[in-house]
């Protein structure tokens, strides 16, 4: 079971990033918990300097844009790999 | 009351309908269109480690200062970089000095408030936004450094792995020159220059009711220069009707564009570029038919938007122009809806105001004038750029341009909004000390602009400003050592 984390205060580009996380985790068959972490002092905490962010099993694969689902299903497959 | 509703509602609704034809058909196109796209590209493009790296714990006052001004300014096109940012470089960089430069400046001097301001107000205010912000921002962070010295020594145990990135993280160079053609592309529009606003060639299409056409528009729209409503051209309702088509495209074509590049992307790009160049156009409605000018903003603005389509297709990669669209359509959709708004409200309220009002309170340079200024942004809170139009209307109403300034840099900083924000980061003590020099450093900015504009020389003015600085730091400096002996420090 993966703990996926997208950081951000709720504002257009984290509520999109949650959407392509969800989706990558489905299309990869992969039973993921995605949690919401919208508290700045946690955001920081990751070393997050803009929002979104991403985290798969507390390791930051991401943060300032918006990636592609592709690259969301890599970071996925390396996190089950290790 | 009913009764005073009764007989303004009609006028009030037709003053917000004319205000926003007036706007979108004059103002929106050649400075906020570009504008949003340079937003995006800044917001997209430029690395945020190439400015972050210079506000980690150990650089100098010298370089961090600097550093978080032009953070604010690159960086901090939207509140997804601002609030993070702050927290980052207050809790784990450079500390507060630095943070609240970041914060003070950001909001006065992103692109797209500086354009807009520019455009629709006058360059000279919006570069003594820029300049008296910069100063002031920096003054204030370095007085808040001094306050809270002790506070900052506790975090200086924390690390700072953040801003520990390599200075290899710089720029691309194709997509710094993209940035740079469209911030080229923008002053040609903008730009009141003989050579860009001449016209080189001429012809004309026939079209025998063009002047009636335009006699019409005009006894719909009509134009009064003594309380600043602007009518709307031909042109203008061309460039409505391709605005409104834009939207549609880019709903279909921007919103998704995480999926991939749809036929409704280009369509919305060529739309977007041909309402540049029509814009750019001077058409003029003659019995004979439109008389169309090809200036020299439109060529400018051809050749820009040559270079852009090329770079875009050949150098940018797809990822990049992928993040340049989307953060420029979210800034569209964040922030265009409530201007919009905004200065339907305002074309409304403006029917119901008597210039005489505003000319008593903020009419010529008073101290009095400045404060209400000051006062009238920290009470109001407005959505993002819409104290620009806003502060049109103030002026057109015979503000002075002191008072008006003070209120354009009090308002955008302060708003009950990102005052929260920013207790629920530094605590109260230190929100509230720094709202306190927001709103004093806010209406000694206006004040000394008004001098200025009114004909004190530059000199005289640099001088009080630099004793007003002195005696701050005298009177900041005595409270401090006043407060560390009763410590017994």
């Amino acid at each position: 079971m993966l703990t996926i984390k997208v950081l951000g205060p709720g504002c257009a580009n984290c509520r999109k990033l949650e959407e392509i996380a969800r989706a990558a985790a489905a299309s990869a068959g992969v039973t993921a918990e995605v949690v919401k972490v919208t508290d700045m002092q946690q955001i920081v905490g990751y070393g997050v300097l803009k929002t979104p962010g991403l985290v798969i099993d507390e390791k930051l694969v991401c943060s300032g844009r918006i990636p592609s689902a592709e690259n969301v299903a890599e970071w996925i497959a390396a996190a089950q790999g290790r | 009351m009913m009764d005073w509703l009764s007989t303004h509602a009609p006028a009030m609704l037709a003053g917000g309908l004319r205000n926003l034809a007036a706007y979108l058909a004059a103002h929106v196109l050649l400075c906020l269109l570009p504008a949003f796209f340079i937003a995006g590209a800044m917001s997209a493009l430029i690395p945020k480690e190439s400015v972050t790296r210079f506000l980690g714990r150990n650089a100098p006052g010298v370089v961090s200062y600097p550093a978080a001004a032009a953070a604010g300014s690159l960086l901090a096109v939207c509140s997804c970089t601002i609030v993070p940012l702050f927290a980052g470089i207050y809790k784990k960089g450079a500390g507060i000095g630095p943070a609240i430069t970041f914060l003070f400046f950001a909001p006065a001097a992103n692109i797209l408030a500086l354009v807009y301001t520019g455009g629709v107000i006058g360059v000279d205010l919006a570069l003594a936004r820029f300049v008296l912000s910069l100063a002031f921002g920096i003054g204030i962070g370095l007085i808040m450094a001094l306050l809270f010295r002790a506070d900052d020594a506790e975090h200086d145990r924390a690390t700072d792995d953040v801003f520990s990135a390599q200075a290899g993280a710089g720029m691309r160079r194709p997509a710094l020159l993209f940035l740079l053609i469209w911030i080229a592309l923008l002053l040609a529009g903008t730009l009141k220059l003989g050579l860009l606003t001449g016209t080189y060639a001429q012809f004309t299409v026939p079209w025998a009711g063009a002047d009636a056409w335009q006699a019409a528009l005009d006894r719909l729209v009509p134009y009064n220069a003594h309380n600043g409503e602007e009518g709307v051209s031909a042109q203008g309702v061309l460039l409505i009707v391709l605005l409104a088509a834009i939207g549609l495209a880019a709903w279909r074509g921007l919103e998704n564009i995480h999926d991939g590049v749809t036929r409704w992307t280009r369509a919305c790009l060529a739309l977007i570029a041909a309402t540049l160049l029509l814009a750019a156009l001077a058409i003029e409605a003659t019995p004979a038919g439109l008389r169309i000018g090809l200036t020299g903003k439109f060529f400018g603005i051809a050749v820009g938007l040559g270079a852009l389509h090329f770079l875009a297709r050949q150098r940018l990669s797809g990822d990049e122009v992928r993040d340049w669209l989307w953060e420029s359509w979210r800034f569209v959709k964040q922030i265009f809806p409530l201007l919009v708004a905004g200065v339907f409200v305002v074309g409304m309220i403006r029917i119901v105001i008597q210039p005489e009002w505003i000319e008593a309170v903020a009419g010529t340079n008073s101290i009095v004038g400045n404060l209400a200024g000051v006062a009238f942004g920290v009470f109001m809170y407005f959505p993002t750029l819409v104290e620009v139009p806003i502060a049109q209307m103030f002026l057109d109403l015979g503000m002075h341009r002191g008072p008006l300034l003070a209120y354009l840099m009090a308002d955008p900083e302060l708003s009950l909004q990102s005052v929260l924000i920013i207790a629920a980061i530094i605590g109260r003590t230190k929100t509230f000390t720094y709202v306190g020099f927001v709103a004093l450093f806010s209406a000694v900015a206006g004040y000394s602009y008004g001098a200025w504009i009114d004909g004190t020389p530059l000199v005289v003015l640099l001088l009080s400003l630099a004793a007003f600085v002195a005696l701050l730091a005298a009177l900041l400096t005595f409270a401090s050592r006043r407060s560390a002996a009763l410590h017994g420090v």
